[in-house]
């Protein structure tokens, strides 16, 4: 056996090697960074943090569908970013129509407001307002639909008054100011840490206990195949 | 030297191949390692617009094992100027999409390493780097193999009968 021939083949174990090392250290070093128990903490975590919201569930009041849906689709997102009014309107609404009145999809809007833009977590504050005066859907529409103008002159009232009666605004005025809605916000935040949300729009999908994040705008056809070929398994 | 700058090359890019693979099929749980659904990938694809959806759903199942396979073809060494070639084909592709997205200002997720990559001037810089890199090691596969081959011509050269050299 030629020098050059043998030399290539030793390459190729080391190569071989140094692949198998690499994989099986990075799976062991990210096993033990999730060690069973911080896992049941994180679980445990995310039971009391939906627990705490027993009195008033909010969760439902920002929902769509039914809970005995198969697949659930719970969308972090922030009223100021572009992306999550693209998805809106392009994915969302049509899922609605098309899934969520089937009663295939339940449907949650989470609230992810990020802090470069200044004015999305008042626009949250209004969005949870209005759930627990059972207007959710139309002042998100309202907020997605006018995104642009209060983004630039902050003016979330008008926008939220226009699309209520002046009665659900005045108690959604009332809420708003009393300073109760953040930790509904902040409820959200903690469970969007809990599933590594880290950009908006994202949305996880849960069917049959099994949660599959989408990061960023998915069209409404991507979604509908992914989510026809769940319904089939 | 040639060949030891070779074999670091294809080695370098075999792991970034295999790791860019991996975070686009595989993510850890809190109930274990599972296979990460397409559609996560398929939206990062959509946002380049310059795919229609179908095809993009398309590159999403397949271009993370595509991938995957160059990663070990590469550390493994076999048929490397054609393994080489498609790599260096493959990273020209993403580098000229990157570059496109960057000029016309798109604000998205690169998806070359799983969510959360944003498109900025360090991802071209990175891109461009591999990009050099995989050319690098193509441009020595082939030169390479054109010395061993000129090497064996020789070597086989028909003798003189009497074995005087002319």
């Amino acid at each position: 056996m030629s020098r050059g021939v043998r030399g290539l083949r030793v390459g190729r174990v080391i190569c071989t090697a140094l692949l198998v090392l690499g994989i099986s250290g990075h799976l062991i070093a990210q096993t033990q960074a999730k060690q069973p128990g911080a896992a049941k903490n994180a679980v445990a975590k995310n039971s009391s943090a939906r627990a705490s919201a027993a009195p008033v569930d909010i969760t439902a009041l920002k929902a769509v569908g039914t809970k005995a849906a198969p697949i659930t689709m719970e969308v972090f997102s922030d009223f100021q970013c572009p992306a999550c009014r693209e998805l809106y309107f392009q994915t969302v609404r049509p899922v609605i129509d098309n899934y969520v009145s089937a009663g295939k999809v339940y449907l949650i809007h989470r609230d992810n407001p990020l802090q470069q833009h200044p004015h999305s977590r008042e626009a949250a504050r209004y969005a949870n307002a209005a759930a627990r005066v059972r207007k959710m859907e139309k002042v998100v529409v309202a907020l997605f639909d006018k995104q642009a103008n209060w983004a630039a002159d902050g003016n979330i009232d008008g926008v939220v008054a226009a699309a209520l009666t002046p009665a659900e605004m005045n108690q959604v005025r009332k809420l708003v100011r009393s300073g109760t809605l953040d930790a509904g916000i902040d409820r959200d935040l903690a469970l969007g840490n809990q599933f590594r949300v880290t950009q908006t729009p994202t949305t996880i999908i849960t069917y049959k206990g099994q949660t599959y994040p989408v990061v960023g705008v998915v069209t409404y056809n991507m979604l509908k195949t992914f989510l026809d070929q769940l319904l089939r398994q | 030297m040639m060949r030891w700058l070779i074999f670091l090359g294809r080695v370098a890019l075999g792991f970034v191949f295999v790791y860019a693979a991996y975070t686009k099929l595989f993510e850890y749980t809190a109930e274990g390692w599972r296979q990460l659904p397409w559609i996560s990938f398929a939206a990062t694809i959509q946002s380049y617009k310059v795919l229609p959806e179908d095809a993009a759903m398309f590159l999403a199942k397949t271009l993370p094992w595509f991938e995957l396979a160059l990663g070990v073809l590469l550390l493994i060494g076999v048929q490397l100027r054609w393994v080489a070639t498609a790599a260096s084909v493959l990273l020209l592709t993403f580098f000229a999409v990157l570059v496109r997205s960057y000029v016309l200002g798109m604000n998205i997720d690169c998806g070359c390493f799983g969510p959360g990559d944003r498109l900025t001037w360090k991802t071209l810089l990175r891109d461009g780097l591999l990009l050099f890199m995989s050319i690098s090691v193509t441009v020595g596969a082939f030169l390479t193999r054109r010395k061993t081959a000129d090497v064996s011509a020789l070597t086989r050269a028909p003798q003189p009968a009497d074995g005087r050299s002319e």
